[in-house]
């Protein structure tokens, strides 16, 4: 079993609850969300096995690496790494600019955004210039931190008294609407963590196995289970679609009697502190090893590519709000989906052909 | 390494940003924590609603840990009241320990209240699991209430609805969320405790009954711990079963219930309600031979039928759905009106209520 490709999946199961996917999956209950993740399921874990698959035939070569044979054609090179950067980095951007607008609104709503942002920042920054398998061991060292006591509030929210089951099924009796491209587009972002192999496939050392992919069907499974239907169970099938972040709002509704720290959202609110710090820098470094990849090594561009990232987190925290946010997500699913379909075919056809 | 330089720089901004950070943070001494909210009908006052804050006071000495004080205001809304009540005290007014909100009746029994209900729920600092209670007769006695037991501002309060101090079945404590959620979700009805202020003690053993967002009736003593056996939530309690003329307490350990729905095609719906108990016997008021037990167990099982079905049936007369009979026939059918068949079955349903009931144990006496 190859931990370090489990732990990319399961950053995108775990960051899903920050970058509205409860919500959209949520606001579409009733029109096809549940026929949506049955489908998002096969889907996004095909899309998963056959890009980890063919990427596992280059070992320990990122993108950069593999198509920096391709050949004089530097367009070809461009263009899809620019494509692919400006997707990981939007998908880095959003977590961000939605767990900083979830802290100032629980923790400190009298500091400025852009000052919790900097902080953020400042750290994220940091960890993508390092190189891909020191952000591998911090990543580990996070999950290994936080996953466990996530999972205890998880555990919490399913055996709580609170948690109607009689919701949940009434949803499922929506099973057969006609299912929506959107709850579609967000439920299969739960397996979309193979993306990040692009850059990481470095560090993954030999073939994926077929366990591999079971515990991530597995794991899958119980991740949009858990963030579908337990903001449902607890605040009900009319009613959790009014909330702006269900699942932060869901364990707000939790009770720990005898812990320090009665209300669990602020517990929650500081386990998901490093998990988005490192969801962020990973799909971040991601980006920029793949601009990197464009050019020949020069600080002073390295130095401009860090500058606009920080620019353009500055400028959408500035003029996105939280609701524009959220409606900007939904769209930006739909276009992740597909071009995350088109990469992986591309690729899938180029792939064989090389390797032939 | 290579980028030495940077981190130097990085750290010295990281650190400047934390500082930076903790100007915009108000100190704990310059503020005024709420601890319980209050909101009742004004009176002789054009406005709606009169807002009732108490402010727990930190003191220095241990000699006073409970002192607290009332702040009230008159006002439409309840984001205009906390507006007014911020310009008559000196700090600013922190809602993050609010974890009791006591509704006054005339409140709770009056229409177009959704917009206040749903003020708690909007702001952030409220916790979702503060508890919501009806006050008799008004919210504001309650707040002045003082036991003489307690250490802490409302703290009596905390400990009653939360179950941390006292366990009763009388009680059926319910949360923000979980008062939201039932006002919301169609099949499904809210249910408050209802406080009653006497002099220097709380007395909460009723419980008010919503449908949508009006309070329609309250429940007694006795019905409103039978409410607590059907859902299954207070387990020990007491009930008392007469045979003849003995009259027995089974102190009860276990009580489980469980309901179907059952709609037979070319007959009348019926709701199928099981309830097991397990208990064992606390007082009798004649000897009661272990031989007899068993007939002890089926008067209290006659008896317990009867509770149960006069507390159904007089929350079916009301029109509401405490125990989510309707959310449970919506989540069973597929169909998409399941909703508005519903509300045409449940008037007319019956209930076939069975009970068991186990006594285990007859003390140290036999």
């Amino acid at each position: 079993m190859n931990r370090y490709f489990l732990y990319l999946v399961l950053l995108n199961m775990l960051i899903n609850v920050i970058i509205f996917v409860p919500k959209i999956l949520i606001e579409y209950r009733y029109e096809g969300a549940v026929m949506g993740v049955l489908i998002a399921i096969p889907l996004g874990f095909s899309l998963n096995v056959v890009f980890s698959k063919m990427i596992s035939k280059f070992p320990e070569k990122g993108f950069p690496e593999i198509f920096s044979i391709a050949g004089k054609k530097r367009w070809f090179i461009i263009l899809p790494f620019g494509i692919i950067s400006l997707i990981t980095f939007s998908s880095g951007l959003i977590s961000l600019l939605g767990f900083v607008d979830i802290l100032r609104r629980f923790v400190n709503p009298e500091m400025p955004y852009v000052y919790l942002l900097s902080i953020f920042l400042t750290g994220v920054l940091l960890i993508i210039q390092l190189p891909t398998d020191r952000v591998m061991y911090l990543l580990e060292i996070v999950l290994f931190l936080n996953t466990p006591l996530i999972t205890f509030i998880i555990f919490k929210a399913f055996t709580s008294e609170f948690l109607v089951w009689d919701s949940i099924l009434e949803v499922g009796t929506y099973l057969f609407a006609k299912p929506s491209l959107k709850a579609i587009a967000a439920a299969s972002y739960a397996f979309s963590g193979y993306t990040n192999l692009i850059i990481f496939n470095r560090i993954i050392k030999g073939k994926l196995k077929m366990w591999n992919f079971l515990v991530i069907l597995v794991l899958g499974l119980i991740n949009l289970f858990t963030t579908f239907f337990i903001p449902i169970g607890f605040h009900g099938s009319d009613g959790a679609q009014e909330y702006l972040y269900p699942w932060i709002s869901t364990a707000d509704s939790l009770r720990l009697v005898y812990s320090p720290i009665e209300r669990v959202i602020f517990l929650f609110l500081i386990f998901y502190m490093g998990i988005t710090l490192m969801s962020v820098s990973v799909h971040w470094h991601v980006a920029f090893e793949l601009i990197k990849g464009t050019y020949k090594e020069s600080r002073k561009k390295n130095w401009a590519v860090l500058v606009i990232f920080t620019c353009c987190t500055i400028i959408c925290a500035i003029f996105l709000n939280t609701i524009l946010l959220n409606k900007i997500t939904v769209h930006w699913m739909i276009v992740r989906l597909g071009l995350e379909i088109m990469i992986v075919g591309l690729f899938f056809i180029w792939a064989r052909r090389k390797t032939a | 390494m290579k980028t030495n330089g940077g981190w130097k720089i990085y750290s010295l901004f990281l650190m400047i940003a934390f500082l930076v950070g903790g100007c915009g943070f108000k100190d704990i001494d310059k503020r005024l924590f709420a601890v319980s909210i209050g909101v009742d009908l004004a009176k002789d006052s054009s406005k709606k609603y009169l807002v009732s804050l108490k402010f727990a006071i930190p003191s220095a000495s241990k000699e006073q840990p409970n002192d607290f004080y009332i702040v009230s205001q008159e006002a439409d809304s309840m984001s205009e009241a906390v507006r007014i009540l911020k310009t008559k005290v000196d700090k600013e007014i922190d809602f993050s320990h609010a974890k009791v909100i006591i509704i006054s009746e005339e409140v709770a029994k009056s229409r177009g209240n959704a917009g206040m209900y749903y003020w708690f729920n909007r702001r952030r600092d409220i916790q979702a699991i503060t508890w919501v209670a009806v006050g008799k007769p008004n919210a504001k006695d309650i707040l002045k209430v003082k036991p003489k037991s307690e250490q802490v501002p409302s703290n009596s309060l905390f400990l009653a609805l939360g179950k941390d101090g006292s366990e009763t079945p009388y009680v059926i404590p319910t949360y923000l969320f979980d008062f939201k959620y039932r006002l919301i979700e169609r099949g499904i009805d809210p249910i408050l405790p209802i406080i009653e202020a006497k002099k220097d003690y709380f007395e909460i053993n009723t419980a008010g009954l919503f449908n949508e967002s009006k309070m329609i009736i309250h429940l007694a003593p006795e019905e409103t711990k039978i409410l607590n056996f059907l859902k299954s939530k207070e387990e020990k309690s007491s009930i008392k079963v007469e045979r003849g003329k003995t009259v027995i307490v089974i102190d009860s350990q276990m009580v489980k219930a469980k309901y179907k729905i059952h709609t037979p095609k070319g007959s009348p719906p019926y709701i199928k309600v099981n309830v097991s108990v397990k208990g064992k016997l606390e007082e009798a008021s004649r000897r009661v031979a272990n031989s007899q037990l068993y007939q002890y167990e089926k008067a209290a099982e006659k008896t317990l039928n009867q509770e149960f079905k006069n507390v159904l049936k007089k929350m079916q007369r009301a029109g509401v759905d405490p125990m989510g009979f309707g959310l449970r026939y919506r989540s069973r059918h597929f169909n998409h009106d399941d909703w508005e068949e519903w509300k045409k079955i449940y008037p007319n349903i019956t209930f076939k209520v069975h009970t068991k009931v186990q006594i285990t144990d007859t003390g140290l006496i036999e």
